[in-house]
């Protein structure tokens, strides 16, 4: 006890305190983002495209630590979460469109999680009429009777499982100049799936949800102007990190799937990427590590989604507010964990389909979401001093041009039948 | 009824029907417990500039157009005082603290409407109403399910804007502490703060004690070491040593250096003492008194300590030592005759139930409840009292969310 007493003196303990303090919402924020749209997206850009989508990777690496790091600042200054923001500044119809737009996403988004668990069992044969309920019915208890904090924190460790993809990465032995090359060679395939795939590959990664997830985080932690030179380190750190798990799935599924043709049309397909590290271990690595990334996300969405819209609309949120009173949160947790369950059990619905098309819907949305955060943290009345510098700018703005002109393309290439 | 979304944007047009430009914003003087008289309209007109017109020009305020009495030129534009607040900018959109329902509602529109022959807001709109009336969907409401839910403007308190002590609420400050904390701790950390700082330190003392630990901390660090210790100073020392446990060492050091050194030397004392333990709950708002002592002589001492003290529900007859002899409850004091020695009235300790430092949580509940006690006294293995627990201290505890 009383060494302890005296090290939480030394200065190197105070310089890592503060370090630890600030330590959660980058990396947290973007490790949530290897959910299951993560890794199906990624997996499907490597074994479908090999390696050619890394340079659009690379690009998006920088446009992820650019607009996390504005949501960090913005959560910084005006000590609120981005739904109020956007709801004392623009009014309430430009409100609630932005709402709309976040709870589409987030709606689509679930719907990939829950496809990720059925996923993740039908490895096993299981059915999902049978995983899909109980999941949903998993994440309402711990909403409700469990400790959020605790199980995000647990599964939150889990969900560094994808660290294997970096180890089998190593032990595949891939082709790691060529790979190195693909990252700054822009290569571009002017069909449907092609540019399907990238808008999702883009949307996975940086996230509408993500936006609001990360400015809340900050807001919750309490973290002062004196924490954002820290914080916006571990913002870039927590991208670098997350783009290099990406990395490392892309170029597994295109040194094993790519190489030999495999098509992913189910999990077992994606799972084959993992079989130089893990064997016929493979199938139940790559079911578990889908399954907790899956329920990760399944679980933060739905109330993340509650708190974000009750924020903006005034009405009372948290789950120490009665029934009575919290009607319309505990109402918009419960669409948003039923409705999206529902979904998965359509009938002969391919989830494979249903984890890329959401990224697509994420990724489409994601620029309207980016515009309400550029016009936020370049107005000196809500941001004072801590407006963008141009580099930012440059860059946020490059990604916003970014997806509306791929966006444009996918849809001029659906019209003329690219395939 | 007029609302304010509806006149917002409108035309505004001086008595020949030249049009001058385009409400942007309507300024209210805020005086405490009244409707606010409308005072300025901000006025864009079409080089962009923005005109402050008194509100005295107005002739008609109406949903598509604003029109003036006068002819544009011979209307004197006037810069609005400091205590004006900005409907548009500072309270539609804004949180707002509903005083009645003690809770942070966010507005969805402000009612306009004739005041003892003025033009005044009357109340704001927190409905879903109001949402579908600004997004212009209330046909949607087939069934007129959606009510209207006006909040009266003089049981309203804004936070954005000026925040001064002349325009607070008398009806906000009289909100029970707890309230008030709910209040801080529900608006944004901004305007959190600013109410907090425009609270006496000594009402700043009594919320900050009911306010969550974590948010606790946060404020106390951002008020600033020289508004934070005088607020601290004012907390009760069981309530500072829980305080200062949420700290760093260096930061409590820092902290209780600032305080008296009679206050923080108790602090101390009390933060060894493990957090849900008798010795951890208690606080050190006693009074002791002497055997010898009339009964007279007891209450005039109770007198004398009473304003240091939240709550008195028994003194404690020590020996010289300082040990624990027994308590007498106020109503025994009160009942006693005035020149009868505490020795003959108190309750022996032996025979009562008293906690010892390491009690936990649960065996207090057990003892509290068995003898139904509102407060106990904690003693050391000398038999020294070193504290009392009370029933409220016992509570939060149970109860830590409310």
């Amino acid at each position: 006890m009383k060494i302890f007493e005296r090290i939480k003196n030394y200065r190197w303990f105070i310089k890592l305190s503060f370090i630890l303090a600030v330590i959660g919402p980058g990396i947290i924020a973007a490790n949530a983002d290897n959910d299951a749209g993560g890794i199906t997206t990624y997996s499907i850009a490597g074994a479908h495209f090999g390696t050619k989508m890394l340079w659009v990777l690379f690009l998006i690496t920088f446009s992820l630590a650019v607009t996390q790091e504005m949501g960090v600042r913005i959560g910084i200054v005006t000590r609120q979460g981005l739904g109020g923001v956007i709801r004392e500044n623009f009014g309430l119809r430009w409100t609630a469109f932005a709402m709309l737009l976040m709870l589409v996403a987030n709606i689509g988004t679930i719907t990939a999680e829950f496809a990720g668990v059925a996923a993740a069992f039908s490895i096993f044969g299981w059915s999902k009429y049978l995983v899909v309920p109980l999941s949903a019915l998993a994440v309402w208890f711990i909403l409700f009777k469990g400790s959020f904090k605790t199980t995000q924190k647990v599964f939150l460790l889990f969900s560094f499982f994808y660290i294997v993809y970096i180890i089998n990465g190593f032990v595949i032995g891939p082709d790691f100049g060529a790979a190195l090359k693909s990252l700054v060679t822009p290569t571009i395939e002017w069909t449907t799936p092609f540019l399907v795939t990238m808008i999702a590959l883009i949307g996975t990664t940086i996230t509408p949800w993500g936006q609001f997830f990360i400015q809340s985080y900050v807001v919750d932690k309490g973290l002062d102007i004196k924490h954002y030179r820290t914080e916006r380190w571990e913002v870039f750190i927590g991208a670098f990190i997350t783009d290099i798990v990406s990395f490392f799935i892309i170029i597994s599924t295109a040194a094993t799937l790519y190489k030999h043709g495999i098509r992913i049309s189910d999990a077992k397909d994606a799972a084959i990427a993992l079989q130089p590290l893990a064997g016929h271990l493979a199938q139940l690595l790559f079911a578990f590590g889908l399954f907790v990334a899956s329920m990760l996300g399944a679980f933060i969405l739905p109330a993340a989604t509650a708190y974000a819209i009750c924020e903006a609309f005034g009405w009372e949120n948290g789950f120490d507010t009665t029934w009575k009173n919290g009607k319309i949160f505990y109402g918009i947790i419960l669409a948003c964990i039923a409705v999206p369950a529902l979904i998965v059990l359509l009938p002969r619905i391919s989830l494979i389909k249903i984890m890329i098309l959401s990224q697509d819907v994420n990724g489409i949305l994601l620029p309207f979401i980016l515009l309400f955060v550029m016009k936020i943290i370049n107005d000196k009345r809500i941001m004072g001093e801590y407006t963008n510098k141009l580099l930012g700018n440059v860059i946020a703005w490059l990604t916003i041009v970014g997806i509306l002109t791929a966006t444009a393309c996918l849809i001029v290439a659906s019209f003329m039948g690219l395939n | 009824m007029l609302y304010l979304s509806q006149t917002l944007n409108s035309r505004v047009e001086d008595n020949a029907n030249a049009r001058i430009g385009r409400l942007k914003d309507i300024l209210v003087e805020i005086k405490p417990g009244a409707y606010s008289p409308l005072a300025f309209l901000l006025v864009r007109n079409k080089k962009g500039d923005d005109l402050f017109i008194p509100f005295d020009y107005c002739e008609n305020l109406s949903p598509h157009l604003v029109s003036l009495k006068a002819s544009f030129e011979k209307i004197t534009l006037a810069t609005p005082s400091n205590n004006c607040i900005y409907l548009n900018r500072d309270v539609l959109d804004q949180q707002i603290v509903d005083v009645d329902g003690a809770r942070v509602v966010r507005v969805n529109d402000i009612s306009l409407g004739i005041f003892e022959n003025k033009m005044c807001v009357l109340g704001v709109d927190v409905s879903f109403k109001g949402i579908l009336r600004r997004l212009g969907f209330e046909w949607v409401d087939v069934f007129g399910w959606a009510k209207v839910h006006l909040i009266d403007w003089r049981k309203t308190q804004s936070v954005k804007g000026v925040l001064k002590l002349d325009t607070i609420s008398k009806d906000l400050t009289k909100l029970h502490p707890a309230d008030l904390a709910n209040i801080v701790e529900d608006l944004n950390f901004h305007y959190g703060t600013k109410l907090v700082n425009t609270l006496g330190s000594k009402e700043a003392a009594k919320v900050l004690e009911e306010i969550n630990p974590h948010l606790q901390k946060i404020l106390i660090k951002h008020l600033g070491p020289e508004k934070a210790t005088r607020i601290i100073e004012k907390m009760s020392v069981d309530e500072i040593a829980d305080l200062m446990q949420l700290f760093s060492q260096r930061e409590a050091q820092k902290y209780l250096s600032l305080l008296q050194e009679a206050k923080s030397k108790k602090v101390e004392k009390l933060i060894r003492y493990e957090d849900d333990s008798a010795g951890g709950l208690m606080n050190s708002d006693f009074i002791t008194a002497k055997p010898e002592w009339t009964a007279v002589e007891a209450i005039e001492e109770i007198r004398l300590h009473s304003p240091n003290m939240r709550s008195i529900m028994f003194i404690y007859v020590t020996d010289e030592t300082g040990k624990l002899l027994g308590p007498i409850s106020l109503r025994n004091l009160l009942l006693a005759k005035d020149d009868q020695k505490l020795s003959t009235l108190y309750k022996s300790a032996d025979k009562l139930a008293v906690l010892k430092p390491h009690y936990s949580l649960e065996k207090i509940v057990n003892i509290m409840t068995k003898y139904d006690l509102f407060s106990a006294a904690v003693i050391n293995g000398g038999g020294r009292i070193v504290g009392i627990v009370t029933i409220d201290d016992v509570m939060r505890c149970l109860a830590p969310k409310a």
